[in-house]
């Protein structure tokens, strides 16, 4: 996100120029945060929504004096921040919530350890999981660590609680938990810049410290004084804050998105007046006497906060300590059924619950146009699910590991996992994909599938992974059943390239985050050393990469099937179209016996459309990207390609 | 002229169009002109040909939050027409504004022939009947009479523009195409925009 | 028991046929459309995706639906299916006979007679090339288009599995014009001889099929489960070829570059395809020539049944240019070649019958109700 300006240089988030107003990403305001604080050491791995932060902060990492690194996982790349934390540094971490999953073995008992450097876990969360296999609301797993906790309610605050969580790692001699979410961190803002600090310090062990969380309770112990210490911190942090009038009927707490969304709510129903509103941007531990000093007993309180009743539970608990008997506040919210309990937050929910709470009316919509435009909508759109992009190389290689299935005939699937090729199992792809779950999920499934022969399994078992997936998890899975002779086929698609998340590098390419030349290593040659069969083709040639899988299929053994073609986006956008391609209607025999619309139907690539008039398919030239792949499909030979 | 404040534009279409591109190009020339400028988006995975759409809130006043709410939408830029009917079923009013492509990029359900892609001029009718003013054109086979479908996104920019429905101007337009694309591009893109614009005011 | 074809789906022929146990692995269904694909190791025929089409060749060419034998008889041999044919067909001559060149009889099964026509019909401009089967490094049979004699001796030589020889018909492309011959066991011919009675626009121009060469076949073998049991105990790299010769040895005969070896018929029982036992037809019924062994007492001969007009020609021009020897068939012969077609008959009317649960309902096979008594006839 630049302006680019003639003869000025372009505003990037490493400009010294504080007091400048930008319009910024939510992730890109918290990678400025961390350039501002003199981050020194960042390391992540690709997670929607949390990509951009070190996608941004790379582009000017040499610039600022910063090291940044793509790990190959999660936890890896919180231990390499850590380490840099222990030697004085200030370092930082990002990652979707499944990434913390990944990384919580050290996480959660990092902070009984300690930090030197100022060290921030910034976790964001994915409300309606828009890009994610659930809803997981990391709060809680920051209270299990221990950790203080902040949370950003605009991208303007996502800044600057950034910048400041440095601080307040370093005060604590704690890591700092960020808990952002994807309608902050995908949000756009104008934001004002400040200071940019160069701290440069230099990184040093320091032998007399020994870093471990024994003695346990000890440290416990000490930890739980920390946490009070930063609660004190928060009472007075100008983070939380009231609006509203003195004497509310209805008192709103707020966290992350909930704030901007109760602002628009109050306005749309017209009750500056008589609703206030606690924001809170540092959650855990709560800052109660703040909070407290801004309710009344028999107050009524929404808690406005996503996706689960983090602050409602603990408010309702601390407020029980404090207060007790019959004047407690009415705490209403998700547990209350004021505010749905699953999904994301917007203002419309928050909307009914205000309503349900004070009884209010509000006027939506003009009824008789909702009817009509709500009956326009059902009748006349379709659900878009994600599919494989024109070009892509995983629909070649599904494509292939259907035909090889099928062609087995042994009620065969395939264990799925997390990435563009897991799009097999939504309406472009070729649905042989039955699972999914946790990052090299499939792999560690297709293991324990291919030792059930002893008790009658006969199915056909072909675990798939990207290469970035391979590194990140599956090479445990793998090395698990070799080792255990599982009778299991490993197809790895290899695009060169971590490709959902946004085209990050791996440990597989030849470069490194930053740009500088990096030790690629190698997937056939790993698989190799573990003593399996491994094949490797291209699957735009069909007939080679289905033959070789056909012939692996077969073996006792675990065997490993690289499919490998760089990304067709990549292609497209590096190289351009390869082929001039378009339908040839006289070839073409559409519905007629010996197609039946084979390509439209089966095939399923977006840029493949049928005529409804002509009763023929044709290339919707607005949308191919001319990789030619769909030639090699047609029975009739009628898809025509051209080398450009 | 008495502005609406926040003025909400939602901008839709299917994942890969570069809808994202184009409401933050929107949000950045209102920036310029000193609006607080809040867009809320949803991509990631539904970039793989899923529906999009941006909310892009403008005001005065202060930042709004990234969500429009439900019936409050002002303007709709459809990239894509099924997706400008999707917008309006939850976000348009009688008042609402819609300046829309006509071009349909098929579901996988509608290539397949599991469902069908609605008619196009029910499409055309549904948009009109919903909203106070619509201007509907075929950007992308304009944006590939010019050679490059990418065109699509400035082509309607500049209808936008051109229907006066938000205070932006050509020239602010232009200006900001200057500072956004590499040189030997720009004049494509502005070319492209005054297709958009000349369009409209045929209309 | 009409004659009346129903045009059914891919679906249906996999519920009907392909799953039930009545498929022979013919492979008519196979190269029509991506749809269906063989499974040569596992013997098996799949569907690899659905077609939604309520009418379809694959359908309509398999041997194992629905077959009107009087509509078939009539265009392919200009007669009705009457009850005189039940056993052996049309027989409009019927001989011994043997290849005259030495590397055919190296080669050939029994005489090389097949082989010798086919060059034959080469030379003479009547065809341009042949579908045949040629066997792989694993001796399964694969579909093969031969164009000239060192190519047909490629192809010489019984695998006793159906090979895919539809395969490479169905892929020949419909605006080809090459003059064709086919080579095909009796099921296969069939679907040769249903092809040409219902032509279609798509696919392989059936006026481009010149000749039909049919194989006598008693059953044959699964290719899967036979082929599981050759690797096993042969290196298959060796085998050169099969042979099982006649009454009185009962044994599989497996030639390698180290000497024969010779199996127990019994020991290989298991393998043959049960679809084989439903077969009405020994000799290939629908062929132009059909060519079977010459039995114990004619061993290196060909018995040979020629049954249309193409077909006598062909002996003709082979006769002419020298290509074969040739001499009557004894009575006794004929006389056992029926009996031996009846049988085979009667055992799969009998089979068909307690799968129908009717003795009114012979399946697959349509005939004229005088017939259906013929063929109930002890």
């Amino acid at each position: 996100m630049v302006q680019v300006k003639h003869k000025v240089e372009k505003f990037n988030i490493a400009t010294d120029a504080p007091g400048h107003v930008e319009l910024l990403l939510g992730n890109e305001a918290i990678a400025r945060g961390i350039v501002e604080a003199g981050v020194q050491v960042a390391a992540a791995y690709p997670g929607t929504p949390s990509s951009e932060i070190l996608e941004n902060l790379v582009k000017v990492a040499k610039k600022v004096g910063m090291y940044a690194q793509w790990a190959i996982n999660e936890k890896v790349a919180i231990e390499v921040a850590t380490a840099a934390s222990m030697s004085g540094l200030r370092a930082v971490t990002a990652m979707k919530a499944q990434g913390l999953n990944v990384a919580l073995d050290f996480v959660q008992h990092l902070n009984l350890i300690g930090t030197n450097g100022g060290l921030l876990i910034i976790v964001c969360d994915d409300p309606e999981a828009f890009s994610s296999v659930n809803e997981q609301d990391s709060r809680w797993l920051a209270q299990i660590g221990d950790y203080p906790l902040l949370e950003p309610s605009s991208v303007q605050e996502a800044k600057e609680m950034t910048k400041w969580a440095f601080e307040l790692s370093e005060q604590l001699h704690s890591a700092v938990f960020l808990r952002s979410v994807t309608r902050i961190s995908h949000a756009s803002s104008v934001v004002t810049m400040s200071d940019i600090q160069r701290l440069d310090r230099k990184a040093s062990f320091d032998l007399a410290q020994y870093f471990s969380p024994s003695p346990v309770v000890q440290k416990h112990a000490e930890l739980k004084q920390k946490l009070e210490k930063a609660r004190k911190i928060f009472e007075s942090s100008p983070f939380n804050w009231y609006r509203g009038p003195s004497s509310p009927d209805l008192t709103l707490v707020c966290s992350g998105t909930g704030w901007l969304y109760a602002l628009d709510a109050i306005e749309l129903l017209d009750l500056e007046k008589s609703v206030g509103i606690i924001k809170l941007g540092t959650t855990w531990p709560l800052p109660v006497e703040f909070i407290q000093k801004h309710l009344r007993p028999g107050s009524r309180v929404l808690v406005v906060e996503e996706v689960d009743p983090f602050i409602e539970v603990h408010l309702k608990e601390q407020m029980y300590d404090k207060w007790g008997g019959d004047e407690l506040p009415k705490i209403y919210g998700k547990n209350t059924g004021h505010i749905r309990a699953v999904g994301e937050l917007n203002p419309d929910n928050l909307i009914d619950g205000i309503v349900k709470v004070l009884g209010v009316n509000y006027r939506g919509r003009n009824l008789s146009y909702d009817k009509k435009a709500k009956e326009h909508a059902s009748k006349m759109t379709l659900a878009r699910q994600p599919i494989y992009c024109p070009g892509c190389p995983h629909r070649a290689s599904m494509w292939i590991v259907k035909r090889v299935l099928r062609l087995e005939g042994t009620d065969g699937f395939v264990t799925g996992d997390i990435g563009c090729y897991a799009l097999d199992r939504y309406h472009g792809g070729q649905r042989v994909t039955r699972t999914q779950s946790a990052m090299g999920g499939g792999s560690g499934l297709a293991s324990g599938f291919g030792k059930l022969e002893q008790f009658g399994f006969n199915q056909t078992v072909i675990a798939h992974c990207g290469d970035s997936t391979f590194f990140h998890a599956a090479i445990p899975a793998i090395i698990n059943a070799v080792h255990h002779k599982s009778k299991t086929t490993y197809v790895v698609l290899d695009n060169s390239t971590t490709g959902m998340t946004g085209f990050q590098p791996h440990p597989g390419t030849l470069l490194d985050a930053i740009g500088d030349p990096a030790v690629p290593v190698d997937i056939e040659d790993l698989c190799r050393s573990l003593g399996c069969a491994v094949e490797v083709a291209d699957p735009f040639d069909l007939e080679d990469a289905e033959q070789k899988l056909r012939d692996l299929v077969n073996r006792e053994d675990t065997k490993v099937m690289i499919y490998r073609r760089k990304c067709g986006l990549i292609v497209f956008r590096e190289e351009g179209p390869q082929y001039k391609v378009w339908v040839d209607e006289e070839k073409c025999f559409g519905e007629e016996c010996g197609c039946d619309r084979y390509c439209t139907r089966i095939f399923k690539c977006p840029a493949l459309i049928w005529d409804k008039e002509a009763h023929k398919a044709k290339v919707d030239e607005a949308l191919c990207t001319g990789c030619g792949f769909c030639f090699k499909v047609c029975p009739q030979s009628a898809i025509v390609r051209e080398k450009i | 002229m008495d502005e609406i404040d926040p003025l909400n534009i939602i901008v839709c279409g299917t994942g890969g169009q570069g809808n994202v591109l184009l409401s933050r190009f929107l949000a950045r020339v209102f920036a310029k002109k000193g609006y607080y400028t809040t867009i809320g988006e949803t991509f990631g995975s539904s970039q793989r040909g899923g529906a999009v759409m941006s909310h892009v809130r403008v005001s005065r006043k202060k930042s709004y939050g990234p969500l429009i709410p439900e019936g409050r939408g002002h303007v709709i830029l459809g990239l894509e027409p099924m997706e400008t009917i999707r917008v309006l079923g939850q976000y348009g009013n009688p008042e609402v504004k819609v300046i829309s492509n006509v071009r349909p990029v098929y579901p996988m359900e509608a290539i397949t022939g599991e469902k069908d892609y609605p008619e196009m001029e029910e499409v055309k009718r549904a948009i009109q009947e919903l909203s106070s003013e619509s201007w509907l054109l075929d950007a992308t086979q304009m944006s590939l009479e010019m050679g490059n479908p990418i065109l699509t996104n400035m082509i309607m920019m500049g209808a936008l523009v051109q229907t006066k429905v938000i205070n932006l101007s050509r020239s602010d337009m232009e200006t900001m195409i200057r500072e956004t694309f590499p040189d030997e591009v720009a004049q494509t893109n502005i070319t492209a925009a005054i297709r958009g614009m000349q369009t409209v005011s045929s209309h | 028991m009409t004659s009346e074809t129903v045009l059914k789906a891919s679906q249906r022929l996999y519920d009907e046929v392909i799953t039930t146990g009545l498929c022979t692995l013919c492979g008519a269904c196979i190269g029509l459309c991506p749809y269906f694909g063989m499974n040569l190791r596992r013997g098996t025929i799949r569907r690899i995706d659905p077609c939604e089409r309520d009418e379809g060749r694959c359908y309509q060419y398999c041997p194992r639906t629905d077959t009107d034998m009087d509509a078939i008889y009539r265009r392919i041999l200009g007669v009705p299916y009457d009850k005189d044919k039940i056993d052996i067909g049309v027989v409009r001559d019927i001989f011994l006979a043997k290849s005259r060149d030495a590397d055919i009889l190296k080669k050939g099964q029994d005489g090389g007679v097949v082989t010798t026509l086919l060059w034959a019909a080469m030379e003479e401009g009547i065809i341009d090339c042949a579908v045949e089967t040629r066997m792989d490094e694993d001796k399964s049979p694969v579909g093969f288009l031969a164009r000239n004699k060192e190519e047909l001796l490629q192809c010489a030589g019984n695998s006793y599995e159906p090979g895919a020889v539809f395969e490479t018909l169905n892929r020949i492309p419909r605006d080809s014009s090459d003059n064709l011959a086919i080579v095909g066991l009796p099921c296969q011919v069939a679907a040769v001889g249903k092809m040409k009675t219902y032509p279609s626009q798509n696919g392989v121009n059936v006026d481009n099929i010149k000749l039909v060469v049919g194989l006598f076949c008693g059953w044959s073998l699964s290719p899967g489960s036979f082929h599981t049991f050759l690797r096993e105990n042969f290196d298959l790299s060796q085998v050169i070829r099969f042979d099982i010769p006649h009454h009185p040895a009962h044994s599989f005969d497996v030639y390698t570059t180290s000497g024969k070896k010779s199996i127990e018929l019994d020991e290989i029982a298991e393998f043959i395809n049960p679809a084989c036992s439903y077969c009405c037809d020994m000799t290939a019924q629908f062929a132009d020539i059909s060519v079977g062994s010459g039995r114990a007492m004619f061993k290196g001969w060909n018995t040979v049944i020629v049954r249309t007009g193409a077909g006598a020609d062909l002996i003709e021009v082979a006769k002419k240019n020298g290509m074969l020897e040739i001499q009557p068939l004894p009575e006794e012969n004929l006389t056992h070649l029926k009996k031996a077609a009846l049988i085979k008959l009667k055992k799969a009317i009998k089979k068909i019958t307690e799968r129908t649960g009717s003795e009114q309902d012979f399946g697959y096979l349509k005939v004229r109700a005088e017939v259906a008594e013929a063929l109930l006839e002890e």
